[in-house]
């Protein structure tokens, strides 16, 4: 226990007084604000340009084939509802630069539900506002019989469904059910993308940089391993409590500038809801989800000479968690699918696609122990065999174990 | 006559199929220096890596003050390993307590000696650096310093002057010199014959797993009728090419 100590702090500081580190963590932070800051100006940006075009659109003829188009409509929008005997003429106009844009809705516009824009220049902005301005004439035209103009807008946007859910008789808060275990199967991504290959440098680079035959001297391979683990896992509270710190600053500023906090999906901060189980299920997953890669991480650095080659065979550790993306239509709505239930168990999908079910509650109580257990089992086994290629491959400076010696005795 | 600190008693290594050591047995005594000599392979590391608790044995016994040796009573012995390094992202003194932490120390005496010893090679000033900062010749002190932190009973050096100039190579036998003469027992592993004359009080010379001189520097060169060290061990080596050559 008292040489796990200095393990643990070693490690933990090693990794921590990277400026590497800090740097990455305000990084990426910074980067995803700066990406929606720049994603938001440039948006508005070209909003501003399409509805400056728009008004600066008088150069526009219409042209009405289908007798769909009411002229009250076009005239609005400061155009000219030209007759069909014209269409020609105006297309050459077009084509030669004279006209800016001709729309043509053509007769069949109802059965094939297509119409022409002719444009001048192949201006994107000129594409986007043109197109903009005929669909708008084209609806404003269809809708106007309807009169009333919340009913036109009722037609032309459709209205919200409010949902109610009943479980078993009891009025659930529905996506607000998902909202706290699914932020578990976010911390999973966080730690994973940032702390599982700590795991893999802190072993790789100790036997590059040929320390560790020192170490071993003095510190026991089990104990050693087990510190590397203790010390990441501590690396990553870190991380967490950092975000958190963040978030909470983040939350703060924005009700301090009296913004009230606009969340998708109808989520409502109050209607959160704290299933103790469904928590701990996520709350076990996340941290032997941890564990379990971590294991097979440390496997690949001990089995592989260098860092530069432990990086390559980590390749498929590092892919793994997110292929159940590729699946997650199944895995939300068809557990019973035998490719979902595989993904369920398999210990490199499992921790996600388990917090994926329990997160929207496709899952019974019995599975989720059943999966618990199993996910429990692959991490022992993870970490015996972390010790056992460690033991095998510490020393093993010049080639890479074989898999087939981590099974024999 | 003192009580070993080291005893070797029919040691034997097999990994896989290849025999590494066979049936070898020496004795190392307190407060001398005991040169462990052989060629590139002749199975020098992995005695010491089997002493040292990190390989298992195939048979034999190998113990240090009496007892096999482990990682928790490890912290007698001071080993500098030929395949060296440090945590280059480190500082210098971070590294150093924490290898004396490892060994047992307290976080605060750990740091002293590590200081004091700095001072003693003149790399005080470089306690808050990070290793990869130093020069080679730094970071092999650096490397030093943490073998002997901790007042080892026990001193293994394998190769310790390998790329050092004249003027640290000096320093490090004059530090190799005071530890013994404070009692401290060291196995110096060297291709270089001169410093075996000049450090060795006793010497195994291992070819292919085999003892093949064992005694004190004197006995050798009276049985091999020789002058030096360095004509006996080139004899040893020589004997398997004359016998292949007949």
């Amino acid at each position: 226990m008292s040489k796990l100590k200095p393990v643990i702090r070693h490690e933990y500081l090693t990794i921590v007084k990277q400026p590497t580190f800090w740097l990455a963590m305000i990084a990426i932070p910074a980067v995803f604000a700066g990406i929606i800051a720049l994603n938001y100006f440039s948006n508005q940006s070209s909003a501003n340009r399409i509805e400056e075009l728009a008004e600066n659109l008088e150069n526009v003829a219409i042209v009405d084939e289908s007798s769909l188009i009411s002229e009250a409509v076009v005239n609005s929008a400061g155009l000219t509802l030209y007759p069909e005997s014209e269409k020609e003429a105006l297309r050459q106009s077009v084509q030669e630069g004279d006209t800016e844009a001709l729309v043509v809705y053509p007769e069949s516009i109802a059965e094939d539900r297509k119409y022409q824009i002719y444009l001048a220049n192949p201006d994107v902005s000129l594409t986007t506002s043109v197109g903009s301005l005929a669909d708008t004439i084209l609806q404003s035209s269809i809708y106007l019989p309807l009169g009333d103009a919340n009913i036109i807008a009722l037609a032309q946007q459709g209205a919200e469904g409010q949902i109610i859910t009943y479980d078993e008789g009891r009025e659930t808060a529905g996506f607000n059910e998902y909202v706290v275990p699914g932020i578990f199967l976010v911390l999973f991504y966080v730690i994973f993308l940032f702390s599982i290959g700590y795991m893999l440098s802190s072993v790789s680079e100790e036997k590059e940089n040929r320390s560790m035959e020192m170490v071993l001297t003095y510190v026991k391979s089990r104990d050693l391993i087990i510190g590397k683990l203790l010390a990441v896992t501590l690396v990553t509270f870190t991380q967490l409590a950092f975000f958190s710190v963040l978030g909470a600053i983040g939350f703060l500023v924005a009700q301090s500038l009296g913004n009230e906090m606009s969340l998708p999906f109808g989520i409502s901060i109050d209607e959160l809801v704290f299933d103790p189980l469904t928590i701990f299920f996520a709350l076990s997953f996340l941290v032997i989800g941890f564990l379990l890669f971590s294991g097979l991480m440390t496997t690949v650095a001990s089995i592989a000479p260098s860092s530069k080659e432990a990086n390559n065979f980590a390749t498929f550790f590092y892919i793994a968690p997110w292929v159940p993306f590729w699946f997650v239509m199944p895995i939300l709505t068809d557990p019973e699918n035998s490719v979902v239930r595989f993904l369920t168990y398999f210990p490199a999908t499992s921790p996600v696609v388990a917090q994926m079910r329990n997160t929207v509650g496709n899952i019974g109580t019995l599975e989720l122990w059943l999966v618990l257990g199993v996910m429990f089992a692959f991490m022992l086994a993870s970490i015996w065999l972390a010790v056992k290629a460690f033991k095998l491959g510490a020393l093993e400076f010049g080639s890479t174990i074989k898999l087939s010696k981590l099974f024999t005795k | 006559m003192k009580k070993p600190i080291v005893s070797v008693k029919n040691y034997s290594l097999t990994i896989g199929d290849k025999k590494i050591v066979k049936d070898l047995s020496f004795e190392v005594l307190p407060g001398e220096v005991f040169a462990f000599l052989g060629a590139n392979g002749s199975g020098k590391t992995s005695t010491i890596r089997s002493l040292l608790g990190i390989y298992e044995t195939t048979s034999g016994e190998l113990l240090v003050n009496g007892k096999k040796l482990t990682p928790e009573t490890a912290s007698i012995v001071g080993y500098l390993p030929e395949e060296r390094g440090l945590y280059t992202r480190s500082k210098v003194l971070d590294t150093m307590t924490y290898f004396g932490e490892l060994k047992g120390m307290s976080r605060d005496d750990a740091k002293k000696e590590a200081l004091a010893y700095l001072e003693r090679v003149d790399l005080a000033d470089k306690a808050g650096v990070t290793l990869k900062k130093l020069s080679g010749g730094q970071q092999q002190k650096v490397q030093l310093g943490v073998a002997i932190i901790g007042d080892p009973k026990l001193l293994i050096l394998d190769e310790p002057t390998k790329g050092l100039d004249p003027v640290n190579r000096k320093l490090l036998l004059n530090i190799v010199d005071e530890l013994q003469q404070s009692g401290t027992a060291v196995i110096y592993i060297t291709h270089l014959m001169e410093e075996v004359e000049r450090l060795a009080d006793r010497v195994l010379i291992l070819k292919d797993g085999h003892s093949r001189a064992y005694g004190t520097v004197a006995k050798l060169k009276k049985d091999f009728k020789s002058q030096s060290i360095e004509d006996i061990f080139v004899s040893i080596y020589n004997e398997s090419s004359a016998e292949a050559a007949k």
